[in-house]
């Protein structure tokens, strides 16, 4: 940007000024949209969270049984919060090598002709509803996923997470979370192949014709100079992961029992998939307000994970430029 | 004079630096790679057909490191020591390029092979009332599902366009004291989950009684995730108006509001109308918040004030678990009608974004 300065408002005219502070004012009025909806969803949420916590106290968060009408009632989302952060990790071990890699072969390796469509394919995989890749994932991709699964349990099951004592392979954590990884995936390699396309060519040019190969280009270049961006995309994938709610409704059973780590063994936990599957068998008011707290959780966490993410990228962006 | 210069080869700038030195490969690179996929890929193909083992295993038990190993032959013979991890990157690359291509075509393959058993006219004119998951599928359709759609995306535009586009005009018009603030809070709101922008509209306008489960809340919900969309990509394409624009406009004794009015809003028409469809392109799958804040209805509703109303999205919701055949083969209809939407209007940014650069 040449000038950064406010342009001055040359017109002499009163009437003219008069509109035009107006005009400003609707529009730095408007501007601030955001900020009122993000109060407010933090206000009107929490005010709902407030009674709740004096309910139950801060074991609303370490509580693993789910009774809102028993007297007393007891309830918690601590599987939900745990199950949450498995199925994000579960993600991010599958869909960031495979992005990386996408990334690096759309920037450095493919032909241009190529890179572009590949482009265009994964701003498309972005595209697609996360329903639809629910309805893809229930009947497309959970049946071989359960023989997968069999295989790993068959092969690997003395490592613990691989363990599965019911035999039952539907509604794992492991589907939902190869299913959240595919919904990454297209964030995750969009952002890491904008970042790695904005290496200066100079810096490429000298380690090719210091004699580098490819890949300590990439280790001692490339990766290097794109690793704000990259971690920054990262974690703009995981807040996605982290709100997911329908393409999880589809494949996971929610059990409240905390599932630590047998991530093929059925029923796992996450927080808005919680709300939807509650939601619409909800036994009175009380049970939507355990629910709306439960949505201000959720609405935290994410906003803490996006806000690290955008200051990431930004503070790398600043030292580059 | 003029004939020897027109003749002279005219040497650019991007001539002199190789802009992609990294794409150039003999054509020995290409052998050594069709001959060191070939070669692990018959093998497998040969165990696949011969022995009774699992695909799966087979392609990560016996195709990948069989792979990757001729790879790193190949990639000796062709470029000695450096040319071993090379290779291997090179494989973990196509290897992760195929997945993803292969997730996608399968996604759209389904999508169309199932999607077309349910297509016919009555499918997208009728509605659903008197159909229950079981009823065949010559009767009844998602016609209400894409009025619902339709309303409540068409609210929710009115909505966020205007919204979106000040806070992208006060970032590059006014550049008033809080842009930093305004840029970070829409950034913070792009995070924010589908369904907690449902619960919201629904403690903030439901619950207080202000408006019934609707489509204008259905639309509220929509416009709060469509609106950080909108606002970021208006704020990019009004940073290309060149600045000369603005200060010849200011010269000649517009006011601002004149400025952004007649000039930098024209000039940006194109990029202002992909921010539209990108936004519209961001929510017109989700799901989550119309489950809590319009519902249901197999009517269609027209009214968007009174009614609980039904959309592509939540008629997919409701129809995939179905026991019945005809109602998933429904589902998947809903996903086609969906899909197209969402492709015409992939075409459309695509279409536009791509004159947009070429004015430049």
């Amino acid at each position: 940007m040449a000038a950064e300065t406010p342009l001055r408002d040359l017109s002499n005219s009163k009437k003219a000024n008069r509109a035009d502070r107006a005009f400003s004012r609707v529009i730095t009025g408007a501007a601030f949209t955001s900020l009122i909806i993000l109060a407010g969803i933090t206000i009107f949420l929490g005010a709902k969270a407030v009674p709740v916590i004096q309910d139950q106290g801060l074991s609303f968060l370490t509580t693993t049984v789910w009774d809102t009408i028993g007297v007393p009632p007891e309830y918690g989302i601590a599987g939900m919060l745990y199950g949450s952060i498995l199925l994000a990790v579960i993600a991010l071990v599958i869909a960031v090598p495979v992005s990386i890699f996408l990334a690096v072969f759309m920037v450095f390796i493919a032909p241009t002709r190529v890179s572009k469509f590949l482009t265009n394919l994964v701003d498309l995989m972005a595209a697609i509803p996360s329903v639809i890749i629910g309805l893809w994932a229930f009947y497309v991709l959970v049946p071989p996923a359960q023989e997968w699964q069999s295989l790993l349990n068959q092969y690997l099951g003395w490592i613990p997470i691989f363990a599965n004592e019911s035999g039952n392979f539907t509604g794992t954590p492991f589907i939902a979370g190869v299913v959240l990884a595919i919904m990454m995936i297209p964030i995750v390699t969009s952002v890491t192949s904008e970042v790695l396309k904005r290496t200066p060519p100079e810096l490429i040019n000298a380690a090719e014709s210091l004699g580098c190969s490819m890949w300590t280009m990439l280790r001692y270049v490339a990766l290097p100079f794109g690793r704000g961006g990259i971690v920054g995309g990262v974690m703009l994938g995981l807040g996605r992961a982290l709100g997911e709610t329908i393409a999880v409704f589809f494949v996971l059973k929610i059990v409240f029992d905390i599932n630590f780590f047998n991530i093929i063994e059925s029923g796992g936990g996450s927080v808005a998939t919680l709300i939807v599957s509650k939601f619409g068998e909800t036994s009175g008011d009380f049970e939507v307000d355990v629910l709306l707290a439960a949505g201000f959780f959720l609405f935290l966490m994410t906003l803490v994970v996006n806000m690290l993410a955008n200051l990431i990228v930004r503070r790398t962006e600043r030292l580059k430029s | 004079m003029t004939t020897l210069m027109s003749e002279a080869p005219e040497i650019r700038e991007q001539d002199l630096v190789p802009q992609r030195p990294w794409s150039k490969r003999p054509t020995s690179f290409w052998l050594a790679a069709l001959l060191g996929t070939a070669v692990p890929l018959s093998f497998a193909g040969v165990l696949y057909f011969t022995t009774e083992i699992a695909a799966p295993l087979l392609l990560i038990v016996v195709y990948l490191p069989l792979q990757l190993v001729s790879a790193g032959v190949a990639g000796y013979v062709a470029k000695g020591k450096h040319g071993i991890l090379d290779s291997g990157l090179i494989v973990f690359a196509i290897g992760s390029t195929i997945l993803s291509a292969v997730i996608l075509g399968s996604m759209l393959a389904t999508i169309i092979a199932r999607g077309f058993e349910a297509l016919r006219p009555s499918f997208i004119f009728q509605n659903s009332v008197y159909i229950s998951p079981s009823t065949p599928l010559d009767y009844g359709g998602v016609g209400h599902a894409i009025v619902g759609t339709f309303l409540i995306v068409g609210i929710a535009t009115i909505i966020s366009v205007p919204l979106g586009i000040a806070s992208a005009v006060y970032v590059t018009e006014i550049r008033g004291r809080a842009v930093p603030y305004v840029r970070f809070f829409v950034q913070a709101m792009s995070g924010v989950p589908s369904v907690v922008a449902g619960l919201f509209v629904l403690t903030v306008f439901i619950l207080t009684g202000v408006m019934r489960q609707s489509a204008l809340a259905g639309a509220i919900a929509y416009a709060i995730l469509m609106l950080p969309t909108v606002a970021r990509t208006a704020e990019e394409v009004l940073r290309l108006v060149p600045e000369d624009l603005r200060t010849g406009a200011l010269a000649l004794g517009s006011t601002r509001s004149r400025v952004v009015f007649n000039v930098v809003l024209p000039a940006a028409r194109t990029g202002v109308i992909t921010a539209m469809l990108l936004g519209v392109a961001r929510v017109v799958g989700e799901t989550a918040p119309l489950l809590l804040t319009a519902l249901k209805n197999d009517q269609t509703v027209v009214n968007p004030f009174s009614d609980p109303i039904s959309a592509l999205p939540t008629f997919i919701f409701d129809n995939v678990a179905q026991p019945y055949p005809d109602a998933v083969t429904r589902a998947w209809g809903a996903a086609l009608v969906l899909m197209v939407i969402v492709a015409v209007l992939f075409t459309l940014t695509r279409l536009l974004s791509g004159r947009n650069s070429m004015n430049k």
